[in-house]
């Protein structure tokens, strides 16, 4: 099964689950299809910067990345559920990031 | 001290308050409206540079005759230097941003107020509110003064929301309000360290006290204050995770008044990244969290309005995007990168709110957001298609137009600050954002028009499309000669850095 049939498949699966009436057009299919293409191309490309730290991690990252994004693909369907306007992701998301940013603070500042 | 300065929140707040108190005299309200509005982009072109000291408690090195009767142990320690009064600072950066957010402001009033059959004075209220509160964010050297203002314009933007009358507005305005209520309290706890660890609020003088090595600055209790204010600036910006309820909130507001909003988010964030960045710059990883925040909201903003199909919605992720771009400048710590961050700044203020007026005449035509839904539009106004085209153009970086040039000295900086990286990814999601838009633009106004839009009969205001020839202008003038607005900018940025 092509990229386009799998993404085309999940798309019509998520508007199943949230009961949404639209159909799954071309022009929704290729924006799928482009802002997945966008999602991996700008990590792998963000993630060349770990170079600053060391050349070793930035190959060793980039590579687990182009695996796993590969392997999870179509991606941008999932993220589009998960990103949506439900407020149990909103607040999870939040409180996820504060615990993150206070930890990375407190503790890791001083050793970076 | 120029009376001027305080008088930019004076004004609007007052004004607020009248046309909050004059709500049903419609005809009262639309001239005091736009008087108001008129003031409110000429009063910093007007005001000279300078500071505002609140009860005229200068410090005492510029009060030299309440020094001179002072024991020698106040005048020869940094007492002499610190700030006792709640202080503005008006610079020419300040007059730029303030400038540009009144003339959003005017425009987005003067839309809203020829758009609406009976002119609302609890909405210009809340307009003129928010746009005293953003002021005052911009103008406070003092961050507890900043702190009150950042909760009246979240406030007011809820309001906004609350106005608009669109569906589930109110659902969409107590999440948001919701999620201020985890957030905001983390950026007062965050000030409050910082206020224990150094004794003041006034931002010279934590800065003051930092650099003379008056408190540790490795303290736990300083990181974790770090910590939290930068938590408070991503709820107060719209970035990664509060990026889905901003665009929400964006997508439930009126047109104009989605313009005002994002405006709000735009100079919050560069005002508050500034502050930031002005005390913990000394900290690198500040500077790679500002990287990594930034980058999460182009990736997540772009990608996501690709995806959406509500035209609101689209702009509402694109502009989260594009704070992204701001945020990658100030992140950068080079005075080329600040400049153009703060440069690309004032022109997402002025592009997006001209995309959203500009979108904003097919929901006025149609009452129809869903580009589904939609088609045909060329037909109906070519005037106004090929207007929001241009402001399409301009998004995406397009030459002439302004956003061109502030992206282009972002890579530039990208690339003389070592990261070629940021770069490339700024021109992918800048032809990304260009895809968005012509996907919008092709479902509204080239797709054959449905069999069931019903268009209503009636000519878009002539308000409005003035509004949008003037921010066509404007990024015109600001695409042709960048310099009018990086001179203004780089003062601030080489002292950051």
């Amino acid at each position: 099964m092509g990229l386009y049939d799998l993404i085309i498949n999940r798309l019509q699966e998520i508007q199943r689950k949230a009961k949404e009436q639209e159909p799954v057009t071309n022009i929704s299919a290729s924006s799928t299809l482009a802002a997945e293409i966008t999602l991996i191309s700008s990590v792998l490309i963000a993630a060349v910067m770990l170079r600053r730290i060391s050349d070793m991690l930035m190959v060793v990252v980039v590579l687990a990345l182009v695996i796993g994004l590969v392997a999870a693909m179509p991606l941008m369907p999932r993220l589009r559920e998960e990103q949506g306007d439900s407020f149990h992701n909103m607040i999870f998301y939040v409180i996820i990031t504060l615990g993150v940013i206070t930890a990375l603070f407190y503790w890791g500042t001083a050793n970076v | 001290m120029n009376p001027l300065i305080p008088i930019m929140v004076i004004l609007p707040i007052t004004c607020a308050l009248l046309l909050n108190l004059l709500h049903n005299k419609d005809k009262t309200v639309k001239i005091l409206a736009l008087i108001a509005g008129v003031a409110l982009p000429l009063i910093p072109l007007l005001a000279n540079y300078g500071m505002h000291y609140f009860g005229g408690y200068a410090p005492l090195i510029d009060n030299p005759t309440l020094a001179q009767g002072l024991p020698s142990t106040i005048t020869n320690s940094s007492l002499y230097l610190f700030h006792p009064a709640i202080t503005y600072s008006f610079a020419s950066a300040q007059q730029l941003f303030i400038f540009v957010l009144g003339m959003v402001a005017f425009l987005a009033i003067f839309t809203s107020l020829n758009e609406t059959k009976r002119a609302s004075g609890v909405y210009t209220f809340l307009m003129f509110m928010g746009t005293a509160a953003v002021t005052a964010i911009v103008l406070a050297d003092d961050i507890f003064n900043l702190y009150v203002f950042f909760e009246i314009a979240a406030l007011t933007q809820v309001g906004i929301i609350i106005c608009s009358k669109v569906e589930n507005n109110y659902e969409t305005a107590l999440k948001y309000m919701i999620l201020g209520s985890i957030a905001a309290p983390m950026l007062l706890l965050g000030i409050a360290l910082l206020l224990g660890v150094t004794g003041n609020v006034n931002i010279t003088d934590i800065i003051f006290a930092i650099n003379h090595g008056m408190v540790d600055p490795q303290s736990p209790v300083l990181l974790l204050a770090c910590g939290l204010i930068l938590f408070g600036w991503l709820y107060g910006s719209g970035l990664p995770p509060f990026h889905t309820i901003k665009s929400a909130v964006y997508s439930k507001a009126l047109p104009h008044g989605a313009a005002l909003l994002q405006a709000f988010s735009v100079f919050t964030f560069a005002a508050l990244g500034v502050i930031i960045i002005r005390i913990f710059a000394y900290l690198p990883f500040t500077e790679t969290v500002v990287i990594f925040f930034s980058l999460a909201a182009m990736i997540l903003g772009i990608t996501m309005a690709l995806m959406q199909t509500d035209f609101k919605r689209i702009i509402g992720f694109l502009a989260v995007g594009e704070l992204g771009y701001i945020g990658l400048g100030l992140g950068m710590g080079t005075a080329l990168g600040i400049t153009a961050g703060l440069f690309q700044a004032v022109n997402e203020a002025i592009i997006t709110a001209f995309l959203f007026i500009g979108f904003g005449t097919v929901l006025y035509k149609t009452g129809i957001s869903d580009t589904n839904k939609l088609g045909g539009m060329l037909v109906e106004n070519p005037k106004v298609a090929i207007l929001v085209l241009l402001a399409g153009l301009a998004m995406a970086g397009v030459p002439p137009f302004n956003a061109f040039q502030s992206k282009l000295q972002l890579i530039q900086a990208s690339i003389n600050a070592g990261l070629p990286e940021l770069g490339i990814i700024m021109v992918l999601l800048s032809i990304v954002t260009f895809l968005t838009f012509v996907k919008a633009y092709y479902t509204i106004y080239l797709k054959p028009k449905p069999q069931d839009l019903q268009i209503i009969n009636e000519k878009i205001p002539r308000a409005t499309i003035i509004t949008m020839m003037v921010f066509l202008v404007i990024c015109l003038v600001l695409g042709l000669f960048p310099q009018l607005a990086t001179d203004s900018l780089q003062q601030l940025a080489v002292g950051l850095v």
